[in-house]
């Protein structure tokens, strides 16, 4: 074929060779010309790898693409050219592509067609695709993640978001979505809903979930969050959808690379069933749906106010077990308390009463001591007078008998002389004796007049004043109360003047 | 669940019931203490419990000011 292609490209050079020498071509003659050499050429459609770097769909339904080369390694463009895909042919093209790759057929695929090589005088160069490979796009993309994932992993990077802490209790979310997303409007009235009762705070920040503007417009999002960024516990990007939504924007170095910076944890629930997006492989925390996401941070917030509750379950037990503890010592204290305090108090009271008891004992016997020393002294006083009197009588007696008995011999021995000395001695006998009666009634006289109640009886009194028998005038002032103490009765009086002696 | 230096007042409130609560089973804490030690726990965890199921105004606020931007 390279060899007919080299024979059929001469002939043209001929042919064109002879034109310029003869005549001056118009330009469509020119143009007339190469695409005859181009139609030549070019018999069959040859397959072509190229990138998509734009692709628009006009409202007859024809595709219109410009495919494009890059440097190895690099980002200059090294080839390009416009290419078609007619309606009739891209009506089927399309779903077969996006069936089999999963991937809208949009821009910055590398993608595999088959096309003819048309050359029009009016439009130029361009490319009709006729079909498409999907599993080179597959590959490719393969290929592209691979290299993502192993650039992010060579930074050292990879890990870095999963590596922050997720607060406690995440209440305060950044979600990233679009509000018309599918799963948007659900995701938020699960939160709000949630049967605990769990208060959320839930703030938008809208980017497009799909297409190549989603890495710029997410990571706009981003930004802002990263404005609050102590304010949020955690953010979460979301995005309903089937399997069959277009996930390759979510496979893209920079978003990626700028989750792994994010100074707060990324939760993610994209919506897709096959493998993860390189977003999810980054994130914090990766989770199939918003439902999913919603779930979790709900269980987050419980999590927390179940160990609360758990805590405060365990505290009270312990307490009302102290406490329990306490009021049972406490009752076992008191029931010694009480038996050992009646016990005390009844020994000190004993022993009070003894002592009350002893005292008035002492006191009556001290009292009754005082008044039998008392009696007997008064006892030994009239005894005493009474042997005194007897002594003095028996005296007295012996003196008349011995007196009579001296009489009677001398009555004997001289009559008349006794006749005469009894008179004599009768006499004097009797004087002595009337003598002696009247020393002895002047002594019993005497002994009657030193009872106090004899002398009383006579009129006397005894005056006291503070207890003690007042003997001097001068003891007393006037005014003072003076106790008269007569034989019958006492007088209280007042001493009104003082006379003295001299 | 790691946690980080957000939302402190819970996780202070935690560590706080925590302690006491070591304490308790410790039994560090005399009788005494026990009145003061059941309303502080209990403030904490009315303070957590509020603060799970309610708006804050000043939260209500800070969300407010972010749509002004």
């Amino acid at each position: 074929m390279a060899y007919n292609l080299s024979v059929k490209l001469r002939n043209e050079y001929h042919c064109l060779t002879l034109a310029m020498m003869n005549e001056r071509l118009k330009l469509s003659e020119l143009n007339g010309l190469v695409k005859n050499a181009v139609s030549e050429a070019f018999t069959a459609p040859i397959w072509v790898i190229g990138e998509i770097s734009e692709l628009k769909t006009n409202r007859s339904g024809h595709c219109y693409l410009n495919l494009i080369e890059k440097e190895e390694n690099g980002d200059a463009i090294v080839a390009q050219a416009r290419a078609t895909i007619w309606s009739y042919t891209f009506r089927m093209l399309r779903p077969y592509f996006e069936s089999t790759t999963g991937k809208q057929l949009t821009e910055g695929l590398n993608v595999l067609v088959s096309v003819s090589v048309e050359f029009h005088e009016l439009y130029g160069y361009s490319l009709n695709i006729r079909d498409i490979d999907p599993t080179y796009t597959l590959g490719d993309m393969a290929r592209r993640r691979r290299e993502i994932i192993a650039r992010l992993q060579s930074e050292g990077v990879a890990e870095m978001n999963k590596e922050l802490d997720l607060p406690l209790v995440p209440q305060k979310i950044a979600i990233i979505s679009s509000e018309t997303a599918a799963g948007y409007q659900d995701f938020i009235d699960q939160l709000i809903h949630n049967p605990a009762g769990y208060h959320f705070d839930l703030k938008l920040f809208p980017a497009v979930m799909q297409g190549n503007q989603a890495e710029s417009s997410i990571i706009g999002a981003l930004e802002q969050i990263y404005l609050y960024e102590n304010f949020f516990d955690a953010v979460v990007i979301i995005r309903g959808g089937g399997s069959q939504a277009d996930l390759s924007c979510f496979d893209n170095y920079n978003l990626a690379y700028f989750i792994t910076q994010f100074p707060l944890p990324v939760i993610t629930g994209i919506g897709h069933e096959k493998d993860d997006s390189i977003v999810d492989m980054v994130a914090h925390t990766k989770l199939k749906t918003p439902t999913a996401v919603a779930e979790f941070l709900i269980s987050g917030v419980a999590q927390f106010d179940l160990h609360l509750e758990d805590l405060n379950n365990r505290f009270i037990e312990i307490v009302t077990g102290l406490i329990a503890e306490s009021k049972n010592d406490i009752e076992q204290i008191a029931r010694v308390i009480a038996p050992l305090t009646r016990e005390r108090i009844s020994k000190a009271n004993n022993r009070l009463n003894q002592t009350i008891w002893k005292l008035d004992n002492s006191v009556k016997i001290f009292i009754q001591n005082r008044n039998n020393q008392l009696r007997r002294k008064e006892e030994i006083v009239r005894y005493e007078f009474k042997n005194f009197a007897q002594l003095q009588l028996r005296v007295l007696e012996r003196m008349a008998i011995s007196l009579s008995g001296i009489l009677r011999q001398t009555t004997i021995a001289n009559h008349d002389r006794l006749i005469r000395k009894i008179q004599r001695s009768e006499t004097l006998f009797k004087g002595v004796i009337s003598d002696r009666r009247h020393q002895l009634e002047l002594s019993m006289q005497m002994a009657q007049l030193t009872d106090p109640n004899r002398i009383l009886a006579r009129g006397y009194s005894i005056t006291t004043y503070n207890g003690r028998a007042l003997k001097d005038s001068n003891l007393v002032n006037s005014g003072v109360l003076i106790e008269i103490k007569l034989f019958n009765g006492q007088l209280i009086s007042e001493v009104k003047t003082i006379k003295k002696d001299n | 669940m790691n946690v980080s230096k957000k939302n402190g007042s819970y996780k202070e409130a935690i560590t706080e019931i925590e302690e006491i609560l070591r304490q308790l089973e410790n039994n560090e804490l005399d009788v005494d203490e026990l009145s003061e030690k059941v309303k502080r726990v209990s403030q904490l965890v009315t303070l957590c419990k509020e603060k799970l199921h309610n708006t804050e105004q000043e939260i209500d606020k800070i969300l407010k000011e972010m749509d002004n931007n």
